[in-house]
Formats: C-alpha cells, structure tokens, sequence
C-alpha cells in the first residue's frame, strides 16, 4: 500500500528526513513514535504534499503510484488523509458546507458521483455522534472557537466522511482527554479495513491502548532506527528515546 | 469670479466657471464657494488625506470619447429584488413612474446648503456650492418600509457631477436602502462624481443602508454620507466597492441622544491600478451607545486599500460600547494596505477596541482546505470569500445579501 523509499527532505535547507524507508501494507496500523525534532510531522507533509518542503532524494508511492508528482488536491482524491497536529480555523467557512464540498471535490476527481444534499445530511449527522459533536457545532464556522479537543473530533469526523485508503494521523493524541482517546480509537478501529492503512504518529504509548498497531516504528535523526511489534511501544514508555537519539 | 482662486488648477477654474455661469446662487451658496475657495482640493499633505490625493488625481479634466447618452444606464442585478428605483444619472434625478407608496414621501427639493459639522470639509463645501436641487425621501413616524429602496447614481464622468440625497427615517420607522455607483470603462470619464447624503434617523428608527460600488477603472468618486442618530435609533451600513481611478466612502456617525446603535461595515476588492478608501468617522455624545464595524480589503496587482477608522468619545459618552476591525489581503506583491484606526476617548467608563492587520493567504489554511481535496483556486477562493464575508454577511435582507456574494464571487472569478 503506502511505500516510502529512502526519503530525503528538507526545509529551508535543513535536511530533516535523511534516508527514510518505511512501508505500510493494505489493513495495516503501523505507529510511528520518536522524539521532538525527530521528522514526524515532517514525514506527513510531505506524504500529503505540503510544498514547504524540498524532497531532495527518494520516492513515496500509494498503491504503485508515484504520489510526490501529485498536488496535495490530487493525493487527497487518491485516498491521502492527513489527521493534522493543529488544525486550521477557517472563519467565515460553514462547517457543513466545507466537508461536502471537500468531499463531492474529491469524488468528482475520482469520476465518482456527487453526494446529494439529503444524503450527506444524514450521513454527517450519524457520524458526528459517532465523534461527539452536536449539530450545532456543524453549523458554525469551520473550527472557530472551538476547544483543541473538539478540533481533533472535526478532524476524525472528516477522517470518517472521506474514508480515506491511507490516513495519517499526526499526534491526533496531544491534548486529549481519555473520553476523547477512547473515541479516537472507535473511529480508527471502525474504519479498518483490508484495503486501507493507517500511519499512527504519536509521542505516547497511551493512544496505542485503543488502537493495537501491528507495526511500532521508531522515527530519530530522519530515519526509521529500529521495528518492531506493538511491545516496542511499552519499551520506549519505559526506557525512553534517548538511546535512539544518541545512535541517530 | 476666477480671482476667487490665485492660480487656480484647471479642475478648479472648469468649477468656478460652471458656478458663474448658473444663475442667482443664494447667499449660503456664495459661502460655500468661499469656504472652498480657501480650503482648495484635499491633498497628500493634509493628514485626513494623505493616501487619496484629489488635488493632484483632479489635475487635469479629462473627457470620455464620444457621447455617453443614454447607453450609461444598465441592467441593475437588485431589480430583481422588486424596488423602488430612483436614478441620478450624470446629476439629473429621476424619481419612480409609479404612484408614491403609502408612507413613504418624495420629491425634488431644495439642496442644503450649509451642514456645520461639515464645514471644514472642502469638497462638501464644493457640493453644496455648486447644486441647488436634491433628492429627498422621507419615512414617515412608524412606517415599516419593505421594499428596497434603490438609488442608482450612474455618471459618465463627462463633467464634474455634484449630488444630493437628504433621508429622514421617521421615529420607530424602518427602511432598507440600496444605493448603487455605476459607471463603466467604455463611457467613463475621470470627471469627479460628488455625492452628499444626509440623514437623519429619529428615535428607534431603524435604517439599513448598502453601498455598492461598480466604477469603470478611471471612476473619480468622493461620496459621503452623514447621519444624525436619535435616541434608540440603530443604522445598519455594508459598502461593498470595487475602487476607480480614486475613490473615497465617508461615514459621518453622530448619536446625539442615548442608546442609538450602528454597524458600518465595508469590503474593498480593489485590483490593476484602482484605488479605494473608506474613512469613517463616529461622534459618541450620547450615552450607551454602540458601534460595531468591520473592514475586509482584498488587495492585488498594483491596488491600494485605504482604511480611516475613527472612534470619538465625548465626556458624557459613558458606557459606550465600540469596537474597530480592519483587515486587509494582499494578494500581490505591489499590492498596498493603508490602514489608520482611531480612538479618542474622553469618556472614563467605555468599552472600546480596534484592530489592524495586513497580509498574505495563510499557506497553512489554504494546505488544509488542499489537503481535504480542494484544488488551489477554489481553494484560495474560499478563503478570500470567508475572509470578505465577515463584512457583508451583516446584511439583513437576504436578497440582497445573496447579490452582495454574487458580486463578491464574480470579481474573485477574475481574481485567479
């Protein structure tokens, strides 16, 4: 499924992703924990396409194909998911309006049929409480006031509404109550499937007590430096990374 | 009568030769003229000025090819909302065919001639000098007035136009009006287009009041309006502009009683060379009353968006309640924001804010809205939209909300 071989990339010529191999097969979560300043967020971007960085060496493909001649729209089409660390606010932008047009945009690139109004209507609101959020909170501007809790609920709403083929979910954990982790969970454990991947990024072991990897990475220097099963994450819970940092 | 000015510029001589040649000017007039006389065209050395130089855009007169006869006047998009349409084509007034609605007065009058507070501004001065008939419309007490009122000025710029518009909003009274400047590249002259609206809006009335502007690129327009608040009475204003070769909406708020309220609103969607300024200017003398106003500016190419926001709170002006937000985006890298927010507060039990900002799109925004599988220029457009909405969804009526947008989205069509 998602193929990432001997990734260079860097920002404002610093190289932060120096030679990073990693592959996710299709029905897989595979975790990715390192320690600040490791490249993780880094990694998403650039699997998204955020054209902030420079990828100087090295290939990303989903399913085959090349992803990093794409445009962030057209990964997005693809089935790219990006569950972000901070999500945007967008004033003046209805909550509803912009997940169906973001959603009709990509079927539409995918030659798919729009989704009806009615339809949408309903499917938004089964989800929402899937993620608990009330219906009030869809009418409202994308994001605007709302808590960092609540954010990461919008994001795992959309990440329920386009059910992506691959997600990324960036530190979808940070800042989140145990309520909210254990919905984090729900969304992610019902959405796994055969045909599609996720890649949890995550500094803590505790989100990895509601979705069981089947892979833990470990992300320091812009490398991937050691794999393992889902142990590996009790393991650095407790020894830390700075054995990691040091061999990076 | 020209050694009323020493050297006059030639836009200067072309008026006072066009203000010898009417006939018996009354005394108030002839005040006027001298007032102006004195004053002479704003320019970028005075501080009120400074970013929209008259004197110097009004240099040279220059007239349009050709003859712009009636071709001038154009479908209006807010027909379709069934108003009552008054035009002022080239200065000529044209009142409704149609039988005068119950409620509602009026009717060709007799233009002010003196408006004290507004003495020291020159080109009122030259206004009032220079016409003698106005258009009055009146509300009566009560009255709640559905239908849209539509005032279309629509001006060739040919020869400098001067106009007059005097609304009364009866007490406890309501009306919507639409007033529209329109001009286009094809006919339009760079003659300057002066308008002077006063109101006046008595106790509880209520007065909503949208401004469009849609000039041709060589548009001169100075336009200002002055209200007068009574008790409780509440004026909503959204002016929606797209600029002209110089162009400058000025808001005069005074609440003279307790209580009154306003939202003066604005976005400027100014691209090639044009240029808008909005200045407004709210007198706090009442107490308890509250303003609320919000400027959106987009900004691209070699635009430039003047924003002049001005708070003034009087001694008894307690528990005044304001708040100032302007903002502008620039979408090119000649693209210039002038922003200037105000606040003079004399008053010691206030509630009064503003705020300023100018930049680019957020590239972490426009990223989300790509990464949810927006291509880039619906993209960047629905930011520019939400970023201009917060300045004309305030508008009540919801037809003409909806034509606001419309507009809104026809100019950001160009825009990619």
């Amino acid at each position: 499924m998602l193929k990432i071989d001997n990734l260079h990339a860097s920002v404002e010529d610093h190289d932060i992703l120096k030679g990073l191999t990693l592959e996710v097969p299709a029905g897989e979560v595979h975790a990715i924990m390192g320690p600040n300043g490791s490249g993780k967020s880094t990694l998403s971007h650039v699997v998204a396409g955020r054209e902030d960085y420079e990828v100087t060496a090295g290939g990303v493909t989903l399913d085959g194909d090349d992803l990093l001649d794409l445009d962030p729209d057209e990964r997005a089409a693809k089935g790219v998911f990006l569950s972000f660390q901070h999500p945007m606010e967008i004033p003046g932008v209805q909550t509803m309006t912009f997940i169906r047009t973001a959603l009709n945009a990509q079927r539409k690139a995918r030659g798919e049929e729009e989704m009806s109004a009615a339809e949408f209507l309903r499917v938004i609101r089964e989800k929402a409480k899937l993620v608990g959020l009330d219906d009030a909170k869809l009418k409202r501007p994308f994001n605007v006031g709302f808590s960092g809790g609540e954010k990461k609920r919008m994001e795992m709403l959309q990440l329920a509404m386009f059910e992506p083929r691959f997600a990324i979910m960036d530190e979808t954990d940070s800042g989140l109550d145990i309520d909210a982790l254990k919905m984090v969970g729900d969304v992610v454990n019902a959405l796994r499937a055969p045909d599609r991947g996720f890649l949890v990024i995550t500094h803590y072991q505790r989100l990895l007590d509601y979705i069981k990897p089947d892979a833990v990475h470990v992300l320091a220097g812009g490398r991937i430096v050691k794999s393992g099963g889902p142990d590996l994450a009790a393991e650095l819970e407790s020894s830390g990374y700075d054995q990691f940092i040091e061999a990076a | 009568m020209n050694a009323l000015i020493a050297n006059p510029t030639p836009f200067e001589a072309s008026v006072l030769d066009a203000y010898a040649a009417r006939s018996a000017p009354n005394e108030a007039q002839a005040a006027a003229l001298e007032r102006f006389a004195r004053q002479r065209l704003p320019h970028r050395r005075l501080e009120g000025w400074k970013w929209t130089d008259f004197n110097a855009a009004l240099r040279t007169v220059e007239t349009p090819d050709g003859d712009a006869g009636d071709d001038i006047v154009k479908p209006s998009a807010f027909a379709a909302l069934n108003p009552l349409e008054f035009r002022i084509v080239d200065g000529r007034i044209e009142t409704p065919a149609e039988e005068m609605p119950e409620g509602l007065r009026y009717g060709v009058m007799e233009a002010m001639a003196t408006i004290p507070e507004l003495e020291s501004h020159p080109i009122v001065s030259l206004n009032v000098a220079m016409i003698r008939r106005a258009l009055g419309i009146e509300v009566g007490d009560g009255v709640t007035f559905e239908r849209p009122i539509l005032i279309r000025h629509i001006f060739s710029g040919a020869a400098p136009a001067f106009v007059q518009t005097l609304l009364r909003i009866g007490g406890n009274a309501s009306a919507h009006v639409i007033e529209t400047y329109e001009s286009d590249d094809a006919t339009g002259g760079a003659g300057l287009y002066s308008h002077l609206c006063h109101m006046a809006v008595r106790d509880q009335g209520r007065f909503s009041r949208t401004v469009v502007q849609e000039t041709g690129a060589n548009a001169m327009l100075h336009a200002i309006c002055a209200a007068k608040m009574d008790g409780e009475a509440n004026y909503d204003q959204t002016t929606l502009t797209s600029g002209g070769r110089l162009s400058r909406h000025e808001t005069v708020l005074h609440y003279v009683a307790d209580g009154a309220s306003a939202r003066i609103d604005s976005a400027a969607l100014i691209g090639g060379a044009r240029h808008s300024d909005i200045t407004t200017n709210v007198l706090h003398i009442g107490r308890g009353c509250e303003t609320r106003q919000v400027h959106k500016g987009v900004v691209k190419d070699r635009g430039r968006n003047v924003f002049q926001g001005k708070f003034h709170v009087l001694q008894g002006a307690q528990q005044t309640d304001a708040d100032m937000q302007a903002n502008a985006l620039l979408l090119s890298d000649t693209a210039e924001a002038n922003h200037k927010p105000e606040l003079e507060i004399y008053a010691d039990d206030v509630e009064c804010a503003h705020g300023s900002t100018a930049g680019a799109l957020d590239d972490d925004a426009l990223f989300y809205l790509r990464q949810r599988g927006l291509d880039e220029k619906t993209a960047r457009a629905l930011l520019i939209e939400a970023f201009v909405g917060e300045a004309i969804d305030g508008v009540a009526h919801d037809g003409v909300r909806e034509i606001l947008r419309a507009k809104t989205n026809d100019w950001l069509e160009g825009e990619a």
